[in-house]
């Protein structure tokens, strides 16, 4: 212990400058890793774990996310309309030496499914043929869209058209998994399997993991045997699972990383003048929005959702709520992946002329300077910028509606909890893409989403999206989606509030990172100099 | 003795038993359950995974399940969100750090608290009492979330050697274990100038002095055995707190022990880890106030006789 203590405080270098020299990239992850499993994993912090410990069909883009890379296949074809694909897997093995074969990838995909494996992201493979039937158990596997004509070939054939299917496939569900390693450690349906674990971990990606230590580390280090393994940059990479936004911000100034996850709002202005050069600010695919109960008086009444909607003025949230680390919304998806979302008339007009309006609905539905509207209550979570941005719009709503609402702050799981069955008024909330298409987005407020919690659906909006899902080209799904959102913000059972940018530090030793909407970067691409020792 | 051994260690087993029944109903009355994710999940899915671990069956026969594992094969059950991972598994990781880092706070609580608290009671209401009363007050009011950010901004950025967070080198443990230990050592300061003080007004300390014993022996010798009395109290539970671990410092220095897990077991409903984390600090808190109850009786010869009374 002596020899490391005199190690580490002997030679005046940072972790960072020392790990750059060493060629490990320093990540700070935001949470602790639920899973590695591709099947059991659910949060943005497995993903990057993930992607990079395994290789689906095809591989991210660094600087464009519209672009698609050939991953494990080599190449593919489709049909006409997209929806039957073919792909031709590439000579690779495993970290093993194992070859990797198209029966790792129906073997994956049918584990996700298994209705006794009980997935819960199965439904992001539900463009395949016939698997919502297979997940429900109302058919057999045999009947799913995938086939596999030989060690190499993958057929897919999927519900309908997909021409958004390789962006889809990106997703971390769609990655394969080592069927060998799986089987010699419990089985397909083992959800308790330990083939994740560190002695056990056989992958197909640029790096292998290399230790895991909870809530301290998770380090990966570069897979000797992966395809690509001359291109990748970086010898290794420590996740850092840092969840309070201080602590990492201190940790980067103190040069402990090289990546942050998370600048909180109240340190924006310091940081922009204090690290002018580190710090980054990019769009992100996500929407920060009010769920309103439309099953609920005097929700029920859309004049009054939209008159709520009207009084909140965005753009001051935007400036004096998260600083500046986002775009006032007045639509719901965020625009992005050729798709410009319907155009709202109230984004262009004047606060004045929205609240005059606000009021003169408020009045139509009864409510005239708020008399007789009851108390509603506006359920939060317990994080502080959302309790600080319910508070604003409570604020905003009194002043301009003279209406009363209450806040109620719920921890994690309680505030799930209440909104899934739908037991709140008003719900604070935020959603973020899978993947670079609007249909992440629209698809929440079909009759049937799970996610769409508001009790508020509208055939117009179903049978938009039912077209968009046999659209054989994009530019038809793009136009078919657009419709299904203006139908829904006409309805407005959400009040759009702003999409959100990611704000991080990023040290100048890092190259090879761009500013990702979906945040999913390649960070085999990703490369660690320490400038001054080069 | 062995009788009063004997007879904490079985209340110790019965204060274990009904913790871990009252966590196991209350935790399962909490609204949410531990498979909720962010999006909401098909019932089916839901359905199966209750199923996957027993939690569709009735609260009576999942309570004995849990005994019979925990009686019979050692098993305290699986987490239930980082599935694949045993209970046990998180709680061997994670408590060696805080039980490190505990034993380094409690030595500087120990060692600061007590000579702190022995000078206030000897210069009793004199400028040196009020002046380090005045430090254990503002130890004791300062919570540790703005006492562990303030000593990482100061002495953690521009202390060469020091981390600001992190547990990657030795010395990361240096500012946590300092905020536990400073603010445990005002609790300790206060308790040991309290006792000392009462003990230093008492008649014998009074003759002692009169027949011309020294400052030294009298505090050391005569007062100290019946002064630390209070504060020895306080240490054994203080204790079993410091190595569980502390969600605000673990949080704030970015620590891998129990405390993180102590809180998001709960958020999460991690039904299985919240009742491992709580036996495991039960049997702490049981053990540590043995120990205290065995000093106790070392320190006054009229518990002893009590005790075997």
């Amino acid at each position: 212990m002596l020899g490391a203590l005199m190690a580490s405080c002997g030679d005046g270098r940072s972790s960072a400058e020392r790990a750059a020299e060493e060629g490990i990239l320093l990540l700070g992850n935001n949470q602790e890793p639920l899973s590695l499993d591709p099947h059991k994993a659910t949060s943005v912090a497995d993903g990057k774990i993930i992607t990079s410990l395994l290789e689906g069909l095809v591989r991210p883009d660094a600087q464009d996310e519209t672009k698609v890379h050939a991953g494990m296949a080599e190449r593919w074809e489709r049909n006409e309309d997209a929806s039957v694909w073919t792909f031709y897997l590439r000579d690779a093995v495993w970290s093993d030496g194992r070859p990797v074969t198209s029966r790792d990838f129906a073997y994956a995909w049918q584990r996700l499914l298994h209705p006794e494996f009980a997935g819960k992201y199965a439904e992001m493979l539900y463009g395949l043929k016939n698997a919502e039937q297979y997940n429900r158990g109302e058919c057999a596997w045999e009947a799913v869209g995938v086939q596999t004509p030989d060690e190499r070939t993958l057929r897919v054939e999927l519900k309908g058209p997909m021409p958004h299917l390789l962006q889809v496939m990106l997703h971390f569900t769609w990655c394969p998994v080592p069927a060998h390693a799986v089987e010699a450690h419990g089985g397909m349906l083992d959800r308790r399997s330990a083939w994740t674990r560190r002695e056990n971990w056989v992958g197909n990606g640029a790096y292998v993991l290399d230790g895991h230590r909870f809530n301290d580390y998770l380090s990966v280090v570069a897979n000797t045997r992966y395809w690509r393994a001359a291109e990748v940059k970086n010898r290794g990479i420590r996740f850092l699972p840092i969840v309070n936004g201080y602590t990492e911000t201190r940790m980067f100034l103190d040069g402990k990383l090289h990546i942050s996850n998370n600048v909180p709002p109240e340190l924006l202005a310091v940081m922009k003048k204090r690290v002018p050069e580190e710090y980054c600010q990019d769009p992100y695919y996500c929407t920060i929005f009010y769920r309103l109960n439309t099953t609920r008086a005097p929700l029920n009444d859309v004049r009054v959702r939209r008159a709520l909607s009207l009084a909140v003025d965005r753009e001051s949230l935007v400036q004096k709520v998260v600083r500046g680390a986002g775009r006032a919304a007045y639509s719901f998806t965020p625009p992005g992946a050729g798709y410009t979302p319907p155009e709202q008339p109230e984004a262009q007009s004047t606060r004045e002329s929205r609240e005059a309006e606000a009021k003169r609905l408020l009045a139509e539905a009864g409510y005239a300077d708020g008399k007789g509207f009851p108390t509603l209550e506006l359920m939060t979570t317990s994080r502080d910028v959302q309790r600080v941005m319910a508070e604003t719009v409570q604020a905003m709503w009194k002043n301009v509606l003279g209406v009363h609402v209450e806040i109620r702050s719920c921890e994690w799981t309680a505030y799930k909890a209440a909104q899934q069955n739908m037991d709140y008024d008003i719900s604070s909330s935020s959603w973020s893409g899978d993947y670079l298409d609007p249909a992440t987005f629209v698809e929440l407020w079909s009759g049937g989403g799970g996610n769409n919690c508001t009790g508020w659906s509208h055939a117009e909006c179903d049978a938009a999206l039912d077209a968009a899902q046999a659209a054989a080209t994009a530019e038809a799904r793009r136009e078919h989606l657009r419709r299904a959102e203006q139908v829904m913000m006409e309805g407005r059972p959400v009040i759009p509030l702003y999409w959100s940018e990611r704000t991080y530090l990023k040290s100048p030793m890092v190259s090879g990172w761009y500013p990702l909407i979906l945040d999913n970067h390649p960070l085999d691409a990703v490369e660690v100099r320490n400038g001054e020792k080069r | 003795m062995s009788k009063l051994l004997i007879k904490r260690l079985l209340q110790g087993v019965l204060v274990v038993f009904v913790l871990q029944t009252i966590t196991f109903f209350l935790v399962r009355l909490l609204p949410g359950n531990p498979f909720l994710g962010e999006r909401k999940l098909p019932e089916h899915v839901m359905a199966q995974l209750n199923n996957l671990y027993g939690l569709d069956q009735s609260a009576w026969v999942q309570y004995w399940n849990y005994w019979k594992g925990i009686l019979f094969h050692g098993d305290f059950g699986p987490s239930l969100v980082r599935e694949g991972v045993q209970v046990s598994d998180i709680i061997a990781q994670s408590f060696p750090v805080s039980l490190w880092l505990g034993v380094l706070g409690m030595s500087v609580a120990v060692l600061v608290g007590i000579p702190a608290g022995m000078l206030a009671a000897w210069w009793r209401n004199r400028a040196p009492d009020a002046f380090i009363m005045m430090f254990a007050m503002a130890g004791i009011c300062i919570p540790a979330f703005v006492v562990a950010p303030v000593f990482g901004l100061t002495l953690g950025m521009h202390v060469p050697g020091l981390s600001v967070a992190g547990w990657d080198d030795p010395l990361c443990a240096v500012l946590p274990a300092l905020t536990l230990g400073l603010i445990n050592a005002a609790y300790i300061a206060r308790l040991t100038r309290g006792g000392m003080a009462e003990v230093l007004s008492s008649d014998f300390i009074r003759t002692a002095r009169a027949k011309g014993v020294g400052a030294g022996r009298l505090l050391f010798v005569h007062a100290l055995r019946s002064g630390l009395l209070p504060a020895v109290s306080y240490l054994g539970p203080a204790f079993a707190a410091l190595i569980t671990g502390s969600f605000v410092v673990e949080t704030c220095f970015q620590v891998p022990g129990m405390g993180l897990h102590f809180v998001n077991a709960t958020t999460d409903r991690d039904y299985f880890l919240i009742q491992g984390l709580v036996f495991c600090y039960g049997v702490l808190i049981v053990l540590a106030n043995l120990v205290v109850d065995l000093v106790l009786v070392a320190l006054n010869p009229q518990l002893r006789s009590q005790g075997a009374a």
